[in-house]
């Protein structure tokens, strides 16, 4: 189709130039204006920075990980690893849920979650903070003391 | 394999169309189970009777104040009403003077939840009609939209009351709210603030229940007594009925 | 007989001048919107019976007046008076310029402007704000079809023409439509105020488009035929008579009925009548009529201008009056008795408008003109020469 679309005559207008394909004259040397020395000495710093960065990542990472408080008691409605992926999604449809349709699941609710995480600070303050995230619920939810 | 020009820019728009619209599609969740939805088949409705009101009672508006943390800002053209208590005078003197509360009426046809862009404003299955205040952009279309004047932005903003009600949020400032029917104790089998706060006071003026249950106090005294509502000729079908005005 | 189009030179100190004018204003709107946001509505002078102010005023008249720019182009490619195909351009690009600035004040007075995407994400096609973002955005892409098409494709330029035509009617019916569909206002809720908003936007837009054109050859020097004033003048004189005819009817119908008597006492005669005597009737209507009608004032281009000036006045007089006393008039819960409560009921509603407000609306205004600014200094969108065949005569002169 695209060839198709190419190989249309070229809109006729009056007072527009024709468009002129470009023609090469001869053969010509292609040149860097950079030197010999200075493409290696940019080559050379690219690899190192790059090299850097993918080492200093992790480091960086294994240093100092967030350390969210544990739980009073367990289980949770879903498992440690699967909340911290995706409880930000479970929270916001849940959410929906019951503001929608009203309190469907209790044992859910965001009040729930609280009997056993009974500090915003020493949990969910803590990866937040570390991530650099700063979700807005709290600005009308009371987390009780 | 080479490309002209104009396959290439053709190819990158696509894909940055793609790229750029990605993230807004989401699957559609599938609608929650009827049996799962709190109030099925029950539709709320309150009646209030305004001969055992009087004027200097307002039990409703302070325990509505009280349960839901609804703040007073000290500035009379802006404090949020949920509830509030109206006094209603005969304009040529033959009626006696009258007290009555006015609050959401939690129409069947609510202009609000028509006029919402986001749809922030939307009826519940119960009937209720609420406001999403996560969804709410402030724009204030609902509050020019509904008669009753039953709406108010939150023109201030709040932090939790001291000795508030610490199950209940409060606000963000640039949304609007109003009457909720208490539906967070709705769903959890009590009664509004306003309408347990009136049996206290042994006013017993305000009845709750479902209109959707024949055997229910409400079906049978709207059966039996002659209410009113207000404004009944914009065809709104509001829920909170009258009596003896 | 069309004269080359040519961008203006701009490199005069009275352009700069104006052009930083209109900077400093959008920077103001800009700083006054981060204010309130930031404080909360509280610091305007908005309050729960008047929760639509100053902004909004701002905002819906230069929407209204951005459907009403492109009465030149609709006149020369719908109504084929070839007079004024020259200035097409200059519509259809007022027409964005003015739109953009609109709908900028409208979407910087929300209480949670960070919650906009959600109108694109959950829509609620029952709502007219939601017909309306349909419909501004599907009129702004057809504004820029229809200058591609002038600049461009002749050959396609009726056709987008006329449906940017067609489509600008809708849209001022949708814009009049958010107060004419709300029942519960006595004040605009009626089927009549969608068609004054219609009438209304063809005042402004040709009033404004007369002033803009005339100042803008003027402090570029170029030449300018006063017949193509005369024109517009002829067509403003129609469009004024359409609005008393308007406003007349809907007072004529609503006073016959007793159950409106109330309201329309208050209308025209309470705390808001001022606005509607003053600045829907005299300034909107009454004073240009008078000017355009005389025979020295109205045969004089800057008669005409003043004519004009008055209208856009009026049309912003018409716009708060719709809003403002809509909004102030209270609700009758009950009917036949008087109402009082903590929540003023009963009570007419009061506004004062703060700087807060005025800065945000006239941003819009900056925005609008820086855009046209530009667009005049970059695009070639003025034809040299305003021009009119020599024997063209008015059919009528006052």
């Amino acid at each position: 189709m695209i060839a198709s679309i190419r190989n249309l005559p070229p809109l006729r207008v009056k007072g527009r130039r024709e468009y002129q394909p470009y023609e090469m004259e001869e053969e010509r040397e292609v040149k860097s204006p950079t030197s010999w020395a200075g493409r290696w000495s940019r080559t050379i710093l690219l690899m190192f920075a790059l090299f850097a960065a993918w080492i200093a990542a992790p480091l960086s990472v294994q240093a100092d990980p967030p350390q969210p408080e544990k739980a009073v008691r367990g289980p949770c409605v879903r498992d440690a690893e699967w909340m911290r992926r995706n409880h930000m999604d479970f929270l916001k449809h849940k959410r929906e849920e019951t503001v929608r349709e009203g309190k469907i699941a209790p044992n859910e609710s965001f009040l729930s979650c609280i009997s056993c995480h009974p500090s915003k600070e020493r949990f969910c303050d803590r990866c937040h903070a570390y991530v650099g995230v700063a979700p807005n619920c709290f600005d009308c939810h009371q987390y009780p003391k | 394999m080479t490309m002209d020009r104009r396959s290439v820019l053709g190819l990158g728009g696509a894909i940055a169309a793609g790229v750029a619209l990605a993230p807004g599609l989401h699957l559609i969740a599938a609608p929650a189970s009827p049996e799962a939805a709190s109030g099925k088949g029950k539709r709320w409705a309150m009646l209030i009777d305004t001969t055992r009101c009087t004027a200097d009672c307002t039990a409703c508006t302070k325990a509505c104040r009280a349960e839901n943390n609804v703040p007073l800002f000290g500035d009379p053209l802006r404090d949020i009403h949920w509830i509030r208590k109206v006094e209603l005078k005969d304009s040529q003197g033959r009626k006696p003077t009258m007290s009555l509360p006015v609050l959401c009426n939690h129409c069947e046809n609510p202009p609000c939840v028509h006029v919402c862009p986001t749809e922030a404003s939307f009826i519940r299955r119960d009937g209720i009609v609420q406001i999403d205040k996560h969804r709410c952009i402030g724009c204030r279309y609902c509050i020019i939209a509904c008669p009753y004047k039953a709406r108010s932005l939150v023109f201030y903003k709040t932090k939790p009351p001291k000795d508030g009600n610490p199950s209940v949020p409060i606000r963000a400032a640039g949304v609007v709210e109003k009457c909720t029917f208490c539906a967070h104790r709705i769903d959890d089998g009590k009664l509004p603030a306003c309408v347990e706060a009136c049996a206290k006071a042994d006013k017993g003026a305000m009845i709750f229940g479902d209109i959707n249950d024949p055997k229910s106090e409400i079906s049978q005294r709207l059966q039996k007594e002659k209410t009113q509502t207000i404004r009944p000729d914009l065809g709104l079908k509001p829920h909170v009925h009258y009596q003896g005005i | 007989m069309l004269s080359e189009f040519s961008a203006i030179e701009g490199r005069s100190f009275g352009y700069w001048k104006i052009l930083g004018t209109m900077v400093a204003l959008v920077l103001l709107g800009a700083g006054s919107f981060l204010y309130v946001e930031h404080q909360g509505h509280a610091v305007t002078g908005m309050n729960n019976q008047i929760v639509w102010g100053l902004p909004h005023v701002f905002a819906i008249s230069l929407l209204v007046m951005a459907s009403g720019a492109l009465n030149m182009g609709s006149m020369s490619t719908v109504f084929a008076v070839k007079q004024f195909e020259q200035f097409g351009r200059f519509s259809a690009f007022l027409s964005i310029a003015l739109l953009s600035g609109g709908l900028a004040v409208l979407v910087l007075d929300l209480g949670r402007p960070d919650n906009m995407l959600l109108t694109m994400i959950h829509m609620n096609f029952r709502s007219m704000f939601t017909w309306n973002v349909f419909l501004y955005t599907g009129f702004l892409t057809l504004c820029l079809l229809y200058l591609w098409t002038m600049f461009e494709y002749k050959q396609y330029k009726k056709f987008v023409g006329t449906a940017a035509f067609g489509w600008r009617l809708v849209l001022t019916t949708g814009t009049g439509s958010i107060f004419g569909v709300i029942q519960g206002r006595e004040v605009f809720g009626s089927a009549i105020t969608a068609p004054t908003f219609v009438a209304v936007s063809l005042t402004s837009g040709t009033a404004l488009s007369i002033l803009l054109l005339v100042h803008t050859f003027r402090r570029t020097g170029r030449v300018l035929d006063d017949r193509l004033v005369f024109g517009m003048r002829n067509a403003l004189i129609f469009f004024l008579a359409l609005v008393a005819y308007l406003l007349v009817v809907e007072k004529f119908t609503r006073l016959y009925d007793p159950s409106s008597y109330a309201v329309e006492g208050w209308i025209l005669t309470g705390p808001w009548a001022w606005l509607y005597w003053l600045g829907v009737w005299g300034l909107g209507v009454l004073i240009p009529m008078a000017l355009l009608f005389n025979h020295n004032i109205g045969n004089s281009v800057n008669g005409v201008l003043m004519a004009s000036f008055y209208v856009v006045l009026g049309t912003f007089c018409f716009v708060g009056h719709t809003l403002m006393a809509g909004q102030a008039y209270p609700f009758d819960l009950f009917p036949g008795y008087i109402l009082s409560s903590a929540f003023q009921d009963g009570v007419s509603g009061t506004y004062v408008p703060t700087l807060s407000e005025l800065l945000l609306g006239m941003g819009g205004v900056g925005i609008a003109g820086a855009i046209y600014l530009l667009g005049i200094r970059f695009l070639r969108m003025l034809p040299e020469k305003g021009e009119a065949p020599k024997g063209w005569e008015l059919p009528w002169n006052p």
